[in-house]
């Protein structure tokens, strides 16, 4: 027999007392589509379920006057997927929210959850680490950004205290002369969730070198993996077709993945060479079409 | 604990005794004697436990009923209240969109929002819109058919009207 209280707090600040006061025998739900699965499958069994479902104040998608873009945790992944605010300023995060599950999940399924949640094998995570995002966590302690960079910790893991509650993403502007790109890969049926995927933000000069390259596979191990000394050799280069395979070269070498029903070890570790090399090309077309 | 819950479904509003783990599949089986909503895969991947929430699609498998109360929700009951099919429901049949027809309500119930929202979708549109509802027949060529006439069907009578 599964048994919790159900709390439906009505604004951030109940929330984050019920937190206070229930700490780590209490779980939050809010769009449900993976706490309602652990619930099932026993993997979780929480004394207090707190809905963040009344909490209308975290549920929107709006631009800075600098261009930052700000989603609450309570925006559904389709909602940012289809936003014309998200298409606009983070294209590469609408298409990768595009690519969860299927529209049932994405209608239901939150940004906040989709971060808090932390599932390795998750579409937009490794944009937003590429994408240098923040996320921002309430407690009865007060506020904290985390950058995107330090949030995933382990599989299904994350900065998180527990006492701690995510109210938003935050996407810093990109300057117009960066391109980006994500590439989901998928070896079982279109839906499947992806064998690798990987996000690239490439920012070039007017003359095509290369300023900043940041990529993130994800899939393939705990976390996003980003390899900062294969990045590095990009800077102050143009982009040369050899200088991306080189790069993809040094992901392959320098990410240790794991093997599932998706793909081996050794399989996705020849798909990261392929992909890499596809998502820089990919962002830097991009950023070519957008400069026309 | 079991508490009460308001639930709005096929335009009655009701109260029923719900567990707080119990899901929407569940008590709209138990306590509506709906059985159109059906459990395929119980992960929200297969599509045969879609009811509409507000007019969107999703997994009644994933969704607690004691949350289900701040929504409008459907199924394919809601449809044809007088008995007479509704146009989705008679594309579906005119075209043959189904074999043993377990997973046709979840199927016709995203086909009803795919068309709200997209009064036009073109054949790639419905194959990305309908890939989370599967079926196990494999009527997937006549579903396409019945999805794209049942599209010019609405778009005739948003004409007309």
């Amino acid at each position: 027999m599964i048994t919790f209280d159900l709390l439906e707090p009505r604004s951030v600040e109940e929330s984050t007392t019920m937190l206070a006061q229930r700490g780590d025998e209490a779980r939050i739900i809010a769009g449900g589509t993976a706490v309602v699965l652990m619930l099932k499958n026993r993997l979780i069994s929480p004394g207090a379920l707190i809905s963040l479902g009344n909490l209308d104040e975290l549920r929107y998608i709006r631009s800075d006057p600098d261009g930052t873009l700000r989603i609450g945790a309570m925006t559904t992944i389709r909602e940012v997927e289809l936003s014309p605010v998200v298409k606009k300023s983070s294209p590469t995060l609408a298409h990768a929210c595009r690519q969860v599950g299927n529209v049932r999940v994405r209608h239901a399924a939150t940004m906040g959850g989709n971060l808090s949640e932390a599932d390795y094998a998750s579409d937009p995570p490794c944009v937003l680490v590429a994408a240098r995002a923040r996320v921002k966590v309430a407690s009865a302690r007060g506020v904290r950004e985390v950058p995107l960079t330090e949030w995933f910790k382990d599989f299904y893991e994350t900065a998180i205290q527990p006492d701690e509650l995510v109210t938003e993403l935050i996407l810093p502007p990109q300057p117009a002369s960066v391109g980006s790109a994500y590439i989901k890969y998928v070896t079982r049926s279109s839906e499947d969730r992806p064998c690798l995927g990987v996000a690239a933000f490439v920012d070039r000069d007017a003359g095509g070198v290369c300023r900043e390259l940041r990529v993130a596979v994800g899939a393939v191990a705990a976390t996003p993996q980003e390899v900062d000394a294969a990045e590095k050799v990009a800077v102050g280069h143009p982009l040369t077709a050899e200088l991306i395979r080189d790069v993809a070269e040094r992901y392959a070498a320098a990410i240790d993945p794991i093997s599932d029903l998706r793909g081996s070890a050794w399989y996705r570790t020849q798909m990261i060479k392929v992909f890499v090399r596809d998502a820089i090309l990919q962002a830097v077309d991009g950023q070519a079409t957008e400069s026309k | 604990m079991k508490r009460i819950v308001r639930l709005t479904v096929n335009g009655l509003e009701r109260d029923v005794m719900v567990e707080p783990h119990h899901t929407l599949l569940d008590v709209l089986r138990r306590e509506f004697d709906i059985m159109s909503v059906r459990e395929g895969c119980g992960v929200g991947m297969c599509g045969a436990c879609t009811v509409l929430a507000d007019g969107k699609p999703v997994s009644s498998c994933l969704t607690l009923a004691s949350l289900a109360h701040r929504q409008t929700l459907e199924t394919i009951e809601a449809l044809n209240p007088d008995g007479e099919l509704h146009p989705i429901q008679q594309a579906y049949l005119d075209n043959a969109g189904f074999q043993c027809s377990f997973c046709t309500p979840g199927f016709i119930l995203a086909t009803k929002a795919l068309i709200e929202e997209n009064p036009s979708p073109t054949p790639d549109e419905v194959r990305e819109y309908l890939s989370g509802n599967l079926c196990r027949c494999g009527s997937y060529a006549k579903i396409m058919d019945a999805v794209l006439d049942a599209a010019e069907r609405h778009r005739r009578t948003t004409e007309l009207s």
